[in-house]
């Protein structure tokens, strides 16, 4: 099982997001490096989500958002590690919309946002055709 | 020319040798994008479509700017230019994961040996998939209710609603939504088969390729598949069923055609004779054209007219005791439709010896009357013909219909409650005319039924007779009186 690592202020500076952009769902990018399975986060970034039709359920993250994290890792030396995204009132597993559109070889970090608070975090890596789970560690 | 550096994202970097940059050169992002692709053509092949633009999910960016916002492929390269090759990131979840995502929260999902265990602790394993994906293998034993008709049927399948289902199709999704429409309905223990159908397979777990109508079949009996009482098994067992038609009369004439048109697999036409033109008043199998032509030879071109699968076998002969043996091996239920006593008894010792159903039904003039001779039959035997007539009439008191006449359509009548009881016989449906004879009065247009019960002194069918053998049965009709 691959493992990521997210220090806890990053994943509280997540939670904040996901919460604060309940009911909809908020989208950005983790940076950091990967070596051999292993992921360490070192930053985390929101990006705009341009699907405002369906900002509830949807999201799609806004490329400029993307290219500006990219430019910033590479200033310091480090990579798009992955992507996070939330799900309002469900599950944090990936959906058949988020399999389409997903690249082996990043970690997708789902947050499952109701309310106040964040009920889950988990991470899924592509494999093939189907998600497999990662470890999150802190 | 132009140099540019072009930045590759992280997951691609196999593909780039392991480089996070690569220095190409070309006056185009589309040139540039080409030259890298000299050199390492799977990256390309990653990011690039045959046709030269980006796939769906790849942003290409020239400095800050997406490309797709400038001229595309064609937006023109300067010496130093930066070029990032970015995925397109997108996702959320549809209106069905939310709905899945309540479903998983209401119906346990079981593993395909799970699902095995359950169903052999006694639990209903139910296919949910159309007819055209189960022709292609479904779990061993399962119940097979295609999901658009799921509610409607799945009663009968199981009347238990404490009764343990495990729905399954063929990924575990509409299962899921086919398992929350089952416990709506009352069912109080409905589990999804998580992975489906190819799960299971996966699992090298048992599953068989059911037998099934094809297309032809399903739309020529399509009124018998809607029908709890006949259904897909039902239809396929009429159509793997044998009947044997004694005479191709008057009577034999309605049944023939409404048995071949319900889809028996197999009929067999008993006659001897040619068709003559006072026939046609009520033998509808027949035609004014085939006037002086075998009555089977007849009946068999009305018959695939009306169903070419029918598989119609030839008899042309008068039924003998010296070859009844040979033309009942087989089939499954008798319909006589016979004019005459000797043919009457040696069809009724006949189905008494080979222990098959013997559908009776004769008619005189403006009268007729059904019955079904069954007296092995299991669960409530019934009487034979030789209980009710140990003798025959003597001859005057029996007429032919050529002496006595008959009104046309009422052999139709009478064919037709046979061909129904022969049906229900081989659907196991329904109360069969065992025991009981139907009396039909067309004048006063009145049906009375008479209960007859088993002789247990029959010579031919008391539990402990032994086959008497067959007998003269001219001889026997003709000293009668």
């Amino acid at each position: 099982m691959n493992t990521i690592n997210l220090p806890a202020p990053l994943r509280d500076e997540l939670e904040t997001i996901a919460v604060n952009g309940y009911p909809n769902e908020t989208c950005g990018v983790l940076v950091g490096a990967s070596t051999d399975g292993q992921v360490r986060v070192e930053r985390v970034f929101q990006a705009r989500n341009l699907n405002t039709a369906r900002a509830r359920d949807r999201y799609v993250l806004d490329p400029d958002d993307l290219m500006t994290a990219d430019e910033a890792a590479r200033e310091d030396g480090l990579d798009i590690v992955g992507f996070w995204h939330t799900h309002p009132d469900h599950p944090a597993l990936p959906s058949e919309t988020d399999r389409e559109a997903a690249w082996d070889g990043y970690s997708y970090v789902i947050l499952s946002v109701s309310g106040a608070r964040v009920e889950d975090l988990r991470s899924w890596r592509l494999n093939g055709a189907g998600f497999v789970e990662e470890q999150v560690a802190a | 020319m132009s140099r540019a550096t072009v930045r590759i994202p992280t997951p691609l970097r196999g593909f780039a040798g392991g480089n996070s940059e690569i220095m190409a050169e070309g006056a185009s992002v589309g040139a540039v994008m080409s030259a890298i692709g000299a050199d390492y053509p799977e990256l390309l092949e990653r990011v690039m479509k045959a046709d030269g633009q980006p796939r769906e999910f790849v942003n290409i960016y020239l400095g800050s700017d997406n490309v797709r916002t400038l001229d595309g492929m064609e937006t023109q390269v300067s010496e130093g230019d930066v070029l990032s090759i970015l995925p397109a990131v997108a996702g959320g979840r549809s209106a069905r994961d939310r709905r899945l995502a309540d479903i998983r929260g209401n119906v346990p999902e079981v593993s395909p040996r799970e699902a095995l265990e359950l169903q052999r602790s006694g639990a209903a394993l139910i296919d949910v998939r159309d007819a055209t994906e189960v022709a292609q293998g479904s779990p061993g034993g399962a119940l097979r209710l295609d999901r658009s008709f799921l509610e409607l049927r799945i009663e009968e399948a199981v009347p238990d609603l404490d009764r343990t289902l495990v729905v399954t199709c063929a990924s575990g999704q509409r299962s899921l939504f086919a398992a929350d429409d089952l416990k709506r309905m009352g069912y109080s223990d409905v589990r999804s088969l998580a992975g489906g159908f190819n799960g299971w397979k996966d699992e090298g777990l048992p599953f068989e390729i059911p037998r099934m109508l094809n297309a032809d079949a399903r739309e020529r009996y399509s009124r018998h598949l809607v029908m709890p009482e006949v259904g897909e098994a039902g239809q396929l067992k009429l159509l793997e069923s044998r009947v044997l038609l004694i005479g191709a009369g008057g009577i034999g004439s309605p049944a023939a055609l409404y048995l071949a048109a319900a889809g028996v697999g197999t009929l067999g036409i008993v006659d001897h004779d040619v068709v003559d033109r006072s026939n046609l008043q009520r033998q509808i199998l027949h035609s004014d054209e085939r006037v002086g032509v075998s009555k089977v030879a007849s009946a068999r071109e009305a018959v695939l007219a009306l169903n070419p699968a029918v598989n119609v076998v030839e008899h042309r002969l008068r039924l003998e005791s010296t070859n009844v043996e040979e033309v009942f091996e087989g089939y499954d239920v008798v319909v006589d439709g016979s004019d005459n006593f000797a043919t009457r008894y040696l069809v009724n010792d006949a189905c008494v010896k080979h222990r098959i159903p013997n559908v009776h039904g004769s008619v005189f003039r403006f009268e007729g009357q059904v019955s079904v001779f069954w007296p092995a039959r299991e669960d409530a035997p019934g009487p034979c013909y030789r209980c009710l007539y140990p003798e025959p009439p003597p001859p005057e008191l029996a007429p032919s219909c050529a002496e006595a006449g008959v009104l046309g359509v009422l052999p139709g009548i009478v064919g037709l409650l046979e061909a129904v009881e022969a049906i229900k016989i081989l659907l196991g449906a329904g109360d069969l005319l065992v025991g009981r004879l139907l009396h039909y009065d067309a004048l006063s247009a009145r049906f009375t039924e008479f209960t007859q019960a088993r002789n247990p002194e029959c010579s031919y069918c008391a539990e402990d007779a032994e086959f008497p053998g067959y007998i003269d049965y001219q001889e026997f009709c003709a000293l009668a009186g």
